[in-house]
């Protein structure tokens, strides 16, 4: 459990710095016990700061979502610091964008939260279909309490996590500025269960299941808009020319977007499953990226997200890197 | 308007008969998600949902539509297409989404009528299935109507126990419904009353109310507004608001072709992607998140409603429910009606 | 019924291969007069490392059954190690595609010097057989319903 008090000292300390703009982190939303980044520019706006178990939303994304407008005559860049309340894989998917040169670290000033796991919503929803009279969500050791119609139910942890957060590796971020509360000690090991499930299928049997769900697919390019890791500045399937994947929207096309999606990712997601959560037709990108993070893991014993130093998967290699397909 | 009622273990029957005549699009259930799909038996049919994920109105403006075809070369020409005369029936359709459909007929018909959408508007008929358990995000009571509303449909279904009560509306609806008539019976004062108890109980349920007045004018002064900044900064611009809006019509038109031959197709587009509004020049008139969030905002509770008698929503909820930031557009407009000029 | 049908299956298979090495040694294989199946089209690229997957992707949506990308030898890359880069790509992908049921042998990659004619020869052999057994490129086949 967050102690709330120890958050909103420490982003009022940070936004009050002169060489910070503003402080992203939670606060509460607009119904149930919804949450919703929030932006604090003052020490006043700081204290609607919270973090529940619903603080799911990666914020990695804001720095490089920010649009810088064309500058006046006399007018100078803001060069001043962003603030971010970080959880393990918020922290990794920086440290990725550090990483690939995408920030430098000292453009952003990062609050770090030892996280013991995320809600899905998704799961949340499903569950309580009338989700909005949720007042409260609470963590307990190993559940959750939730009230609902007045009445407390509680929950195994389990039931209502991430998949991606019921065995994460990394609770704790990687880089940190200041640290609320204290480090977890970890002992999970990734274990790629709903990965072997599909892995375990016949090669028909794949393709009936990925075509059912990519034939869903409406383009809308929500998980990448969501990812943290995708801030090219022109994404290849908005090119017109050449146009890798066509605008129609259709089967082919859709497992193309996919696929490239997927690839781009490779050795660079961290696994926060955004993509996953945001996708309005309940896609399992995670299992796809999880996929590719565990072959990369084998082959290549290579983990995103871990250090500034580590040079891109995908822009080194090694003589020896095996290659048993090539004929 | 006649009344009638039919007995839910006639329902299949029913399906069965429309099905000779008509496609039949009902919703059906693949997981968590319920889609309008054409279906083939009367089993494949669904009714224990609140709403459909994407809105019915992926039924008569497709996301992806051929305009037409062509085929290049020297020799090459243009090869228009067919407007498929086929009857439809949108089964179960919630009274939010049918009142969709009048709003997108002031868009495709209007100084153009587009031939597409209207032979599909009308060659279909729509059968409402009120929606006796409003979901939490559902706010259709604010723009006047009601969950169990009869306006926009042609015939209205509300589930009163064992049987649906059943209205006829339009006339479509009664030609309909006088072919097989054998089916229904005619409903009684108590089928009435129950069909209002019922109709009152589902208004109840509805939690969230989004305040109308005087929005179109307060829209006028604030366009300059801080608010848009604030709202804006969330927003990472994916669109899913409006991708899954029953009223959301725009469209992007772009040609796909091989050597031998291509289509003009269009595709669903959305005014919250940068490239919606970009020029070939490169100028962008919406350059910024703000821009695009304040034009979602405007063009459904300002122009909409200046040039048609509509605000460009239902309530029907699906863009709050699945906003990945939590834009709730009821608090917008909350925040509209607080902003001091 | 469409020609496929009718006729045996003929894998069409693309070729993408490098400017210094292995195109040059598909070069020697026609010179030198061999015999191997003419199912390969080919598209030069400066080097393996210029290979996009999404190449890949695009050649088996429009029509190919199978497609062959061909480099130097390790350390031979004319451009120091173009190739190393496409060798951990092309890994990539073919666990993917392998993961979402699309047959990972239809993608293929291969050493060819420029002096390795005969090799060049009968990598497409192999290829071309393999491809017939597998059958045509089904799951992303680009269907143009206008």
């Amino acid at each position: 459990m967050v102690n709330q008090e120890q958050l909103v000292d420490a982003v009022k300390k940070t936004v009050s710095r002169e060489d910070v703009k503003y402080v992203v982190g939670y606060e509460k939303g607009t119904y149930g016990c919804e949450v919703t980044p929030s932006f604090a520019h003052s020490s006043e706006e700081a204290e609607k700061f919270i973090f529940t178990p619903l603080c799911v939303h990666n914020l990695a994304i804001y720095p490089k979502l920010e649009e810088k407008l064309p500058l006046g005559r006399d007018e100078k860049e803001d060069t001043r610091k962003i603030g971010l309340v970080v959880k393990g894989c918020d922290s990794r998917a920086v440290v990725q964008i550090i990483q690939e040169k995408g920030l430098k670290r000292e453009d952003v000033v990062l609050i770090g939260i030892p996280c013991t796991g995320v809600v899905n919503p998704k799961k949340l929803k499903s569950r309580y279909p009338n989700y909005a009279e949720i007042v409260e969500i609470e963590e307990k050791d190993s559940s959750f309490s939730i009230k609902f119609n007045e009445e407390n139910h509680t929950i195994p942890k389990e039931e209502l996590l991430f998949d991606a957060c019921i065995n994460c590796e990394y609770p704790n971020p990687p880089i940190y500025d200041i640290l609320i509360g204290e480090e977890i000690k970890s002992t999970n090991k990734e274990t790629y269960e709903k990965v072997k499930v599909v892995e375990s299928k016949s090669q028909k049997e794949k393709w009936a299941y990925w075509e059912e769900h990519f034939q869903r697919c409406i383009r809308c390019y929500a998980c990448r808009d969501a990812c943290p890791l995708c801030y090219c500045k022109e994404c290849m399937v908005d090119q017109l020319d050449p146009r890798w994947v066509r605008r129609s929207v259709n089967l082919s096309e859709n497992t193309a977007w996919n696929i490239m999606r997927a690839l781009h990712l490779a050795g660079r997601c961290v696994g926060c499953s955004e993509c996953e959560r945001v996708c309005p037709m309940d896609i399992p990108l995670t299992e796809l990226n999880k996929k590719l993070e565990k072959n990369i893991m084998e082959i290549y014993d290579y983990i995103p997200g871990i250090s500034e130093e580590a040079k891109p998967l995908l822009g080194t290699f090694k003589p020896d890197d095996p290659e048993e397909f090539i004929l | 308007m006649d009344s009638f009622v039919l007995l839910k273990k006639t329902l299949p029957t029913f399906i069965e008969k429309l099905s000779d005549e008509y496609d039949v699009f009902a919703p059906t259930r693949k997981d968590n998600i319920f889609e309008y799909k054409l279906i083939s038996k009367p089993s494949d049919i669904n009714l224990d949902f609140v709403n459909s994920r994407l809105p019915p109105k992926s039924i008569l403006l497709q996301q992806t539509e051929t305009l037409f075809k062509f085929k290049p070369g020297r020799k090459g020409k243009i090869l228009p297409k067919e407007i498929s005369e086929d009857k439809k029936i949108i089964f179960a359709i919630r009274p939010c989404d049918a009142k969709s459909f009048s709003i997108l007929d002031t868009v495709f018909d209007s100084d153009f009528k587009d031939p597409l959408y209207l032979s599909k508007r009308e060659n279909s008929v729509l059968i409402g299935l009120s929606c006796n358990n409003p979901g939490v995000n559902c706010f259709c009571t604010s723009f006047g109507d009601s969950p169990t509303s009869s306006k926009f449909v042609d015939i209205l279904f509300t589930d009163i126990g064992e049987k649906f009560f059943v209205e006829t509306i339009s006339d479509k609806g009664k030609k309909l419904v006088e072919k097989i008539t054998d089916l229904f019976e005619k409903a009684t004062e108590e089928d009435k009353n129950l069909k209002d108890s019922a109709e009152k109980e589902a208004i109840d349920t509805i939690k969230r109310n989004m305040k109308l007045e005087g929005v179109v004018e307060k829209l006028d002064e604030i366009f300059e507004s801080q608010l848009w900044h604030s709202i804006a900064m969330k927003c990472i611009g994916c669109g899913t608001c409006t991708f899954l809006c029953p009223t959301c019509h725009c469209f992007d038109m772009q040609d796909e072709a091989t050597l031998k031959e291509g289509a003009r197709i269009r595709v669903w587009d959305s005014c919250m992607y940068s490239e919606y509004t970009m020029h070939a020049s490169g100028h962008n008139p919406r350059p910024a998140r703000m821009n695009r969030v304040r034009n979602r905002v405007y063009h459904k509770f300002s122009y909409f409603p200046k040039n048609s008698e509509y605000t460009a929503c239902t309530g029907c909820g699906r863009c709050i429910e699945f906003c990945p930031v939590n834009i709730d557009i009821i608090d917008v407009i909350a925040k509209v009606r607080e902003v001091k000029v | 019924m469409t020609v496929e049908t009718i006729q045996e299956f003929e894998p069409n298979i693309i070729g993408f291969l490098c400017n210094w090495c292995s195109y040059a040694g598909a070069d020697l294989a026609g010179t030198s007069r061999m015999q191997y199946p003419p199912n390969v089209k080919i598209i030069r690229v400066m080097c393996s490392g210029r290979i996009n997957p999404m190449f890949v992707v695009n050649a088996l949506q429009q029509g190919a059954d199978g497609v062959l990308i061909g480099g130097c030898h390790p350390g031979d890359c004319h451009y120091q190690h173009g190739n190393y880069f496409t060798r951990r790509r092309i890994t990539i992908l073919k666990n993917l595609l392998e993961f979402l049921g699309i047959e990972p042998e239809r993608v293929r990659m291969t050493w060819v010097s420029a002096a390795e004619g005969r090799k060049f020869a009968e990598v497409v052999e192999e290829i071309t057989e393999d491809i017939r057994k597998i059958g045509p490129m089904k799951q992303i086949r680009r269907v143009n319903e206008w």
